[in-house]
């Protein structure tokens, strides 16, 4: 099977990729958004006092 | 004279850098004017595979904002230096680690539990974790491995210079951008901020620096024409490079230290940890003790932004390189 890869994503904030599959007759079979970013905010964000938290998290996304 | 090739890319990061370069408001025409943009996932649609087809070398300037997390943000580290002549580490989480690198206090496996199993808002009863290559019904499906550490983007490639910030200042990033079109290039490993101190460009009122207690920041009414370290609140001003204006002090907000450390400094936290016991108005033991006692959360605060880049690089665990 044919497999068509869009990476990145753009145009957003985040990363993303695309994978498209196409059959024999070239129509899509099945297509696949990946993501694949991840950074643990809900982990590291343990044991920072909760008046530091609003200071953290808007970095999740600057956008 | 021919326009420049300007590309600028995001590894772990939160988008906030790229914006950054759009608070320069109208300059962004004379940006427009000198300049093309050949790759900027944020605003523009040329893929990894345009990059790859690109000669050696062919982008002039890149801005690389974002910290080393996973297999991906190493090649594209790679590709781009490969491809650019001038590479700037652009923002706090690529020059020093960032928010991001706060997770250099817990391993790679604490933090997949925690996202993909152990989290409230989550349901994953067969405990599936992200894998690098997984067999569909179609084909294979790949993702980059998730490291066990984060790295800043000199760790892992050659950099030309440093625009620190989260996010930069557009001051700054207009500084830099119109030093490189006007061909006035800096030394190698300039750093595109201030020399001084955050403190230097406060304009609270220094006083003695005398502590007697620490306090939070909610548990203080702030005196706004005073300095807040000397109000007892920690600010990391004193070990802070400047150039940012004092965003956060000018608010009230202690300064948490983004810009990185100051001129000819190794470890801003270490350098921390050596001002306050400077200023510690006690040499009794347990009073001293008990004053210290009430920093929350020194790790955290103290590397808030330079985690990856200080001299531990983050926890030290056993086994564990």
């Amino acid at each position: 099977m044919r497999k068509i890869t869009i990476d990145p994503i753009t145009r957003l904030e985040g990363h993303g990729k695309i994978a498209i599959f196409l059959d024999d007759e070239g129509n899509v079979a099945n297509s696949y958004v990946q993501i694949p970013e991840l950074r643990g905010f809900e982990k590291f964000c343990e044991g920072r006092p909760v008046e530091e938290i609003v200071r953290i998290v808007p970095r999740i996304c600057g956008v | 004279m021919p326009k420049l090739k300007v590309a600028a890319y995001w590894a772990a990061d939160c988008g906030g850098c790229g914006v950054a370069v759009l608070d320069i408001n109208e300059k962004i025409l004379d940006l427009a004017a000198a300049a093309d943009i050949v790759f900027w996932p944020l605003a523009a649609d040329p893929k990894v595979e345009d990059v790859k087809a690109m000669a050696d070398k062919e982008i002039d300037v890149c801005l690389f904002s974002g910290a080393i997390r996973n297999e991906e943000n190493e090649e594209m580290a790679e590709l781009l230096r490969k491809k650019s002549k001038i590479l700037i580490a652009y923002g706090s989480c690529a020059c020093f680690g960032g928010i991001p690198a706060l997770a250099n206090l817990f391993t790679r496996e604490e933090i997949l539990d925690k996202v993909y199993n152990t989290s409230e808002s989550t349901s994953n009863p067969a405990h599936v974790l992200p894998m690098t290559s997984a067999s569909v019904p179609e084909g294979e499906l790949t993702l980059p491995a998730f490291y066990n550490h984060v790295y800043t983007l000199d760790q892992i490639v050659d950099v030309e210079y440093y625009i620190p910030g989260c996010a930069p200042v557009p001051e700054i990033v207009w500084n830099a951008v119109k030093a490189l079109i006007d061909g006035a290039v800096p030394p190698k490993g300039a750093i595109f901020a201030g020399t001084k101190t955050l403190c230097d460009e406060c304009l609270k009122v220094k006083e003695e620096k005398k502590l007697k207690e620490i306090k939070r920041p909610i548990e203080v009414m702030v005196d706004s024409e005073k300095c807040l370290l000397e109000q007892g609140l920690i600010c990391m001003g004193p070990v802070t490079r400047g150039g940012c204006g004092g965003r956060c002090t000018k608010m009230d907000m202690p300064c948490r230290g983004c810009f990185g450390p100051t001129e000819g400094s190794l470890d801003q936290g270490a350098k921390m940890a050596g001002t306050i016991a400077s200023i510690i108005d006690s040499t009794d033991e347990v009073e001293v003790e008990k004053i210290i006692k009430r920093i929350m959360d020194p790790a955290g605060t103290f590397y808030r932004f330079t985690l990856a880049g200080s001299m531990l690089r983050g926890k030290r665990r056993e086994g564990v390189s």
